[in-house]
Formats: C-alpha cells, structure tokens, sequence
C-alpha cells in the first residue's frame, strides 16, 4: 500500500482573467496533520484555499480529496465531501442569528439528535457563543465572530478544515485562544490546512509547512524547520 | 496652478450639492403643504359620511393585503437574486385565470355555491400550482442563463417574460374581459364594528394575514427559509456550507409564485374580472411596495403593500377632493406611482431605511 495523503493539490494554475494567481502550486497534506501555509499578502494563499473548496475553478492541475478528483466539483457538493473552509474575513451570515448561522453550517445533515449533541460540544468549545446564541452575527465582536465561523464549520462534522487567517486582526489573549482550539480540533481528529500570517505560532503547532511566494511555493518542510529556516525568520518572523 | 486647479472642482461639487439639497427641501415642503391643504380642504367640505369612510379604509386593507401579497414575490427575489422579476405581474395573472378555470368549472356544476370552503380552497391551490410552476420555468429558462450577466440584460429579458406571458394568455384565452364567478357566500356584507364590510373584503384580508403569517414562518423559522436568507447575504459562503444555491433559488420563486397566485385569485375576486393585462399595473404597484418597504425585507413588503393600498383608497377622497380636483376617483393609480416616485426620490432604501445587503460573489 502507498501512502495516500488525504489532499493533494498538483501543478495547479488558477488565473483572475488574464493575471495567474497560482503558478503551478503542488501541496499535500495527510490525514491528521497540521499543515500550515505562509505568504506574504497577495502570494496567493487564499486564492489555494478557494480554489480547493471549488469557489475558484482551476485553468489546469489536479485536486485529489479523500482519493475524489475534486477540481471540477461545483463548490456545494466539495462542501459535502467533508472539507469545510472558513474564509478569509470569516463571512458570517451577518444578519442571521449566531444559533441560525450554526444551523447554516448543519445543512446538510437530517441527524437532528446528532446535531443538538455537536452544538452542545461546540458551546463548551467557545463557551462564550453560549449566550450569544439569539444574537445578530453581525453584532459579535471579531473574537466572537470568528469562533462563530469555526463553529459553524465544524457543525458539518468535517474530515477537514481549511482556515484562511483565523488570527486575523484579533488580540494576543484571542489569538491563543484560537490557536489553542485549533490544536484541540486536531486532536479530535481533523485535519487542518491553516493559512496564517501570525507565521511563528502558525509553524510551531504545523506538522508540516509551506512557503508561497507571487503564486509559487518556494519552500516546504516541517514546522520546526520552517521556524528555523534563515529566509523563512528573516522574512515573515523579522 | 496645482492648487488652483484642485480647488475649483471640489468647490462646484459642495455647491452642486447643496443645490440639490435645496431642491429637495423645496419639494418636500410643497408636497408636504399640498398635503396639509388637500387634506384640510376635504375635511371643510365634510362631503363623506363615517360609513364612507369606513369602506375606503377597508377597501385600502383589502387591496393593500394583495399588494402586500405580490410584493413579496418580487422581494423574496430580489433578496436572493439581486433581480427585479417584472414578470412577477405577470405571474399573479396566470394564477388569477388558474383560480378563475376551477372556479368557472364549480359554478357550472353548482359545487361553488354548495361547498365555500373546499371551492376556495381549491381555487388557492391550483392558483397556487400554477403561478409556482410557472415562476419555476421563468427563473429556470429565461433567468438562469443570465444568472451571472451583468448590467442591464437580465432586466430586459425580464421584460421579454413580462411580454411573453401576457401574450401567451391573450392567444389562448383572448384579449376580451371574463368575469370572475361571484359566489352567493362572497355577496352577504359581514357586519364589523358596526359597519358593514362586503364578505370578499374580510375573506380577503383573513386569508391574506394567515398566508403572510406562513409565508414568515416559512422564511423565518425553516432551514430552506433561513437558507434563502444565508444566500440573499452571501451567495459564496451559502454553497460553502452545502447548501446547492439553484435549489434555494428555485425554491425561492416558487415560493414567491405560489403567494403571487393567491394574490391572483384574491384581486379576481375584489374586482370581478380576468384579462391578460390584469397584472401589468398591480404588478408595479407591488413592485412599488415592495421599494417602499425596502426592497428584499420580507416584513418590510407586506407593510409597504397595506400602506401602498390605504393611500391609494384614501388620497382620492382625503386629498385630491379637497384640492378641488374633479374626478378624484380616476387618480388611484396616480396617486400609487407619485408614492412610488417620492420614495425613490426621498428614501431610496424605503420607508425602513435599511440598506440593501452590501456585496455579492
Ligand atoms: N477577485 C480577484 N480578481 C482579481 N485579482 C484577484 C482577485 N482576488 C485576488 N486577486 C489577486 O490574486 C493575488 C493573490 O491574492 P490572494 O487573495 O490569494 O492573496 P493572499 O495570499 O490571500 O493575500 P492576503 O494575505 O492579503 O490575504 C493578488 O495579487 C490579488 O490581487
Ligand atoms: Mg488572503
């Protein structure tokens, strides 16, 4: 038996009409892992991240996920196939309810029973969602917000979570709160390709990790080898 | 030079605008004073008894809860497809002459005056049948492939159904007036606080109350509801979380149908009558409601269309009589467009000011 990673991407070339945004990017990630993806703004990680959840459709290269080619997939049956993308900016409904937005999130599942116990779970997870759950979304703190997004992807019992800069513009105290809960997701059992400016926490808790740079990745290695690596602490650790 | 330059634009720009502001004042003070005039005027002449009164007010709800009605078709998709569905109008009718087929066909055989409840039910039904199933082939044929065209395209082929349904209707019924079937149990006046109030009216305005009701539970309480909503914010995180946008899509105008034909056979019934272009002008009067309750606000439709049918009842003898204005009655549609003007000028984003959800992928 070879070994199958759960996602691999190959030589994939997405264009935004005439400008390539990702020029022949390969990356694969394993069951379980933590795979972290840094890059400066603009190198084209979020465009990955949407590409691989079907948003984006790729001009050539292959998506394999859970050994399904899935780069021609329309993006509402990727998300069924248990990959689940929290987006860059986390998208809540903004005008839907905290408990309506994890509803949003379970669409897909008819396990009435099942979905009462995930909440539940996912209110100890992000105890402070507990009360907010008849909240406007888009009346939540930043924080807030963002464990709304994580929540709401995990209420789809997904086999994989991609998530575009979940730190983002968040403070120190919430940054390790999500950092934490990331490496606890994982441990449940969910693998993670994480995008991430926040590039030292990011590779300290990555099994494995890549450098992309104007659409390419320039570099790969695990965590710890990233973290230090000479071009990687002198451009994204400074 | 630079600055001389610079300076100049920016200075005519500030007096453009508050040159427009000005205008803008000066309009709403003179509609506000033509307001205050008619209205004081009427009331001098005290040319309509409490009873007349009474039934312009009932006859404003009734008509306002059938505006109310269409408008959320056009709101509902609106909200999730950024379209405005002119055949929507259109739709309403086909549900009126579907109501008008069954109803005909229960005179005939005495079944309409024998059994109320099951021949009104069975008119909302067909009605309802046919006006979904023909918005579901609209939005599938005519509007999917224009889904993600921009500009002006969508619009006119809206249009172009607009068109085609009316014509459709008119070769194969004809272009002559039918009058709808009137019921022996519509005829009795209901007496309400001591007024008397036609039996159609109070039908009407119940059946219209109960379907909103639905219609809001639907939306608001129901995972296809609050799907329609998740779209209408954000079309590209809805497919993220699984949920297949045509099928909210087509359950959307299906919805919105379905309530447009009750609407059809409800003004069938208040009016008496079926003809191809019965839909054109309640159609934009809906749409007109729909604007003033913001366009894409569930609750805000179903206010603007009772609001939209009390003005229009009242104005003529509220207003235009008191300003000496022969013929009052004939201004009703008037009136409802020069309502539909002054929100698009004054409050754009309707009489709830909410603003349109931002972007869309
Ligand atoms: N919708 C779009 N249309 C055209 N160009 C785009 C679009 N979205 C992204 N791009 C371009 O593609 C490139 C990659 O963008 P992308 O959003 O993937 O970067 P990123 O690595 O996620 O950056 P950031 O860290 O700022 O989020 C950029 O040059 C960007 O300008
Ligand atoms: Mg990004």
């Amino acid at each position: 038996m070879t070994h199958q990673p759960l996602l691999q991407v190959k030589d994939l070339h997405v264009f935004y009409d005439q400008i390539e945004a990702l020029r022949g990017v390969s990356l694969s990630v394993d069951e379980r892992a933590i795979v972290t993806l840094i890059g400066a703004n603009g190198a084209g990680k979020s465009t990955l991240l949407r590409s691989i959840s079907g948003i984006l459709r790729a001009r050539s290269g292959s998506i394999k996920f859970a050994g399904a080619s899935i780069e021609q997939a329309p993006a509402h049956l990727i998300a069924r196939t248990g990959l689940a993308h929290v987006p860059e900016g986390r998208r809540l409904f903004a005008k839907l309810t905290v408990d309506e937005n994890l509803r949003m999130g379970a669409f897909r599942r008819n396990d009435r029973r099942a979905i009462e116990d995930d909440r539940e779970r996912l209110m100890d997870m992000f105890p402070r969602l507990r009360e907010r759950t008849a909240q406007i979304s888009g009346t939540l703190s930043g924080g807030e917000q963002q464990m709304v997004a994580m929540a709401r992807a995990l209420m789809s019992r997904p086999r994989m979570l991609l998530l575009d800069e979940p730190s983002m513009g968040l403070s120190p105290l919430m940054v390790d709160f999500v950092f934490d809960t990331i490496t606890k997701i994982n441990g449940e059992g969910i693998t993670i390709l994480l995008v991430e400016q926040n590039a030292s926490l990011a590779l300290q808790i990555a099994t494995s990790a890549y450098v992309i740079e104007s659409g390419s990745i320039s570099l790969q290695g695990s965590g710890v080898s990233l973290l230090h690596d000479e071009r990687v602490r002198e451009a994204y650790l400074g | 030079m630079m600055t001389a330059t610079n300076v100049l634009p920016e200075r005519r720009a500030r007096w453009r605008i508050s040159f427009s502001a000005a205008t803008s004042w000066v309009l709403r003070i003179s509609i506000a004073l033509i307001l205050v005039a008619g209205v004081v005027g009427s009331i001098l002449k005290d040319r309509y008894s409490a009873d007349q009164w009474f039934d312009l007010v009932a006859f404003g709800i009734t008509i306002g809860s059938v505006y109310a009605l269409i408008a959320l078709g056009y709101t509902m998709v609106y909200g999730v497809l950024r379209l405005i569905n002119f055949a929507h109008g259109d739709i309403m009718m086909a549900g009126s002459f579907a109501g008008f087929f069954i109803a005909a066909s229960m005179e005939r055989s005495g079944f309409l005056d024998q059994h109320p409840v099951l021949a009104f039910a069975a008119m909302l039904a067909v009605a309802m049948l046919v006006s979904a199933g023909i918005a579901v082939l609209t939005e599938r044929f005519a509007y999917r492939p224009f889904r993600h065209v921009r500009g002006l395209a969508p619009l006119i082929c809206a249009i172009g159904v607009s068109f085609f349904l009316q014509q459709s209707f008119r070769g194969f019924f004809g272009a002559g007036l039918r009058s709808y079937p009137d019921p022996v149990w519509l005829r009795a006046p209901v007496s309400l606080f001591e007024f008397n109030v036609p039996a159609v009216q109070v039908l009407v305005v119940a059946s219209a109350i109960v379907v909103m009701l639905v219609l809001y539970l639907i939306v608001h309480k129901t995972k296809m509801g609050t799907a329609m909503r998740a779209v209408s914010e954000d079309v590209e995180t809805a497919t993220l979380m699984g949920i297949d946008v045509n099928r909210v899509v087509t359950f959307t105008f299906a919805l919105g149908g379905a309530v447009g034909g009750v609407a059809g056979v409800f003004y069938g019934l208040v009016f008496k009558q079926v003809y191809f272009f019965m839909g054109f002008t309640p159609g934009i009067k809906a749409f007109g409601a729909a604007v003033l309750g913001g366009i894409g606000n569930v609750p805000g439709a179903m206010i603007g269309g009772i609001f939209l049918g009390i003005c229009e009842s009242l104005a003529p003898a509220l207003l235009l009589d008191g300003l000496g204005i022969p013929a009052p009655y004939q201004m009703r549609d008037l009136i409802a467009f020069t309502l539909l003007i002054a929100v698009l000028i004054f409050r754009p984003y309707g009489i709830f000011g909410e603003r349109l959800a931002g972007k869309r992928g």
